[in-house]
């Protein structure tokens, strides 16, 4: 009985259980790498020479250099914090807007509740990846518009997962309990109705990262992420493009890395959404 | 003192509760009885301002000369915390899964008083402690470590910490077997005769009533159709509803008396035909 009452809890508890551990280990360890990644690159990411250009991966340079004669394996090192880094700080700030959106939605109701159900009704029904792209247009090539255009379309994911929990939270005894007993609306909102919120939301977040992964690395190729000279692995992939018969590494290497990347990302978001979500949960 | 005086609740043109009229005097025990969607729970979540924004009230309620429905809805949270607390029939959402039992009655002396730590703690503990749970435990125990029973009396607990002057039990041991709900019934009483404490009692379920109600109220579609002391209406119902109802419980030994058989024909007949 007890088991049974505490697997179909979506709390907060769970996080800390062991099955969580290595995901949670993996983000950390990611965090680090992007954290002290230009201190690993062996060589200037940014240092031209010419004559060293389109070199194969060899001894001097590990994944060989590009058409500039830059060390491939350095600007891919230099390229985590542009590619992975961005996605992190997007998927933060997804969620810090969608949560709080969708808190106050669902929690405060009435009028409130149809302004901002309107809002996200009206950006669920836009193509993500059409607006990002006219969205970044506008605001102009750039790592920061960037970061604007993909937190603009990642924001509403959030925002109606969380409302929906919220809405079906409220209606229970317990709240109607803290409310009468005086309990003020701030306090229940984040101490009783958040924390219902956060199982699901870590779930969606870890599906999310492969998702703004691959959009950035999108976004960038098509030249509305970061400009040149800097090192991202959606641009390397488009320099790398005109190459691609006579140097197939310049393609190759941040191919790989994102196919490597989104891939572990998303068994992250499945081993999590295993963790929280009872359905997919073999009872033991 | 609660007066509810010609309570309505309207869902659009529809009225759910009619106009009904309803006192309860320091320390004394109602039971409002009355087969689901009679209004019962209507009428008890009007009290504390838990309607849903669809429904709309009339008429007004006051406890101790203070008209709560008039009142802004903080003050009326204010007012309602210390005064007038509930519990309800589903054991498992009275208290938030993730927070411990001692931090939730925590947060209400919190509230409503400005206690320092420990001696809120030791409060906690005690009103654990006289509902017959081993209060240290579960003070650090999560919701789901406790069995229905002892979650329902820590509910318990949590409604009487603040001392009110009025329960409102909706149904609260509706969802227990038949010996938990004996004890459950037993604490409220308890707290009854130590606080003189008042308690609007909601039920659909009779047998308990002749043991711990002071008066009944039985309501049928959103309407009073009678009230009276407990032996009064228990023994000789003068509503042929009351009747059916007082039928429907079942007899505890084969031999019991089969109170349906007592109802005369004509008045179950009436009774149809007023439905119609």
């Amino acid at each position: 009985m007890r088991s049974i009452i505490a697997a179909g809890q979506p709390s907060g508890r769970h996080l800390f259980k062991k099955q969580a551990v290595w995901p949670a280990g993996l983000v950390l360890l990611v965090l680090v790498i992007v954290m002290i990644s230009p201190a690993l690159a062996p060589q200037d990411p940014y240092r031209l020479i010419v004559s060293d250009r389109l070199q194969p991966p060899g001894a001097g340079h590990f994944l060989g250099t590009d058409h500039l004669g830059r060390d491939l394996f350095s600007r891919m090192i230099a390229g985590i914090r542009a590619t992975i880094g961005t996605s992190l700080l997007i998927l933060t700030f997804s969620m810090l807007i969608g949560v709080t959106i969708g808190l106050l939605s669902g929690y405060l109701g009435g009028l409130y509740d149809r302004v901002f159900k309107r809002i996200i009704d009206a950006f669920m029904t836009l193509p993500d990846y059409i607006f990002a792209i006219v969205l970044s247009g506008l605001l102009g090539p750039g790592l920061i518009n960037l970061l604007f255009a993909v937190i603009a379309v990642k924001w509403v994911g959030y925002a109606r997962l969380v409302r929906s929990v919220v809405l079906q939270e409220k209606e229970k005894d317990y709240v109607a309990l803290a409310i009468l007993g005086g309990v003020t609306p701030l306090r229940i909102v984040m101490k009783h109705m958040l924390p219902h919120t956060l199982g699901n939301v870590f779930v969606l977040a870890a599906l999310d990262l492969g998702k703004i992964i691959l959009m950035i690395a999108s976004l960038s190729y098509i030249g509305l992420g970061p400009q040149p000279p800097a090192a991202e692995w959606g641009s390397m992939l488009n320099e790398g493009r005109v190459y691609f018969n006579t140097a197939p590494h310049l393609m190759l290497a941040p191919g790989l890395a994102i196919m490597i990347t989104v891939l572990l990302a998303n068994l992250l978001g499945d081993k999590l959404r295993d963790q929280f979500d009872v359905k997919t949960r073999k009872e033991a | 003192m609660l007066n509810i005086h010609n309570l309505t609740v309207a869902s659009g043109s529809r009225e759910l509760v009619k106009g009904i009229n309803l006192e309860i005097a320091p320390g004394e025990w109602l039971a409002l009885a009355g087969e689901s969607g009679s209004g019962k729970s209507l009428t008890a979540a009007s009290i504390g301002g838990l309607l849903p924004k669809e429904l709309k009230l009339s008429g007004t309620i006051s406890w101790n000369g203070s008209t709560l429905t008039s009142l802004s809805p903080s003050l009326r949270r204010k007012t309602l915390g210390k005064e007038i607390s509930y519990i309800f029939q589903d054991y498992q959402g009275a208290f938030t899964p993730f927070i411990t039992i001692g931090k939730q009655l925590d947060e209400l002396l919190r509230a409503h008083t400005d206690l320092e730590r420990q001696r809120r703690k030791n409060m906690c503990i005690d009103a654990l402690d006289n509902v017959n749970l081993p209060g240290g435990r579960v003070y650090t125990s999560y919701p789901f470590q406790l069995s229905g029973g002892q979650l329902q009396r820590a509910a318990i607990a949590s409604a009487l910490l603040l001392n009110p002057g009025l329960l409102i039990a909706d149904e609260p041991t509706t969802a227990l077997d038949s010996l938990t709900a004996q004890k459950v019934l037993k604490y409220i009483a308890k707290a009854k005769e130590r606080l003189n404490l008042s308690v609007l009692w909601i039920t659909h379920d009779l047998r308990h009533v002749r043991k711990f109600a002071d008066r009944v109220a039985v309501m049928r579609k959103g309407e009073i159709v009678e009230q009276g002391a407990k032996d009064q209406v228990l023994n000789s119902p003068a509503h042929a509803y009351t009747s059916r109802l007082l039928a429907a419980i079942p007899p505890l030994s084969p031999n019991g008396p089969r109170r349906l058989g007592q109802l005369s024909k004509n008045s179950l007949q009436r009774e149809e035909g007023a439905l119609l």
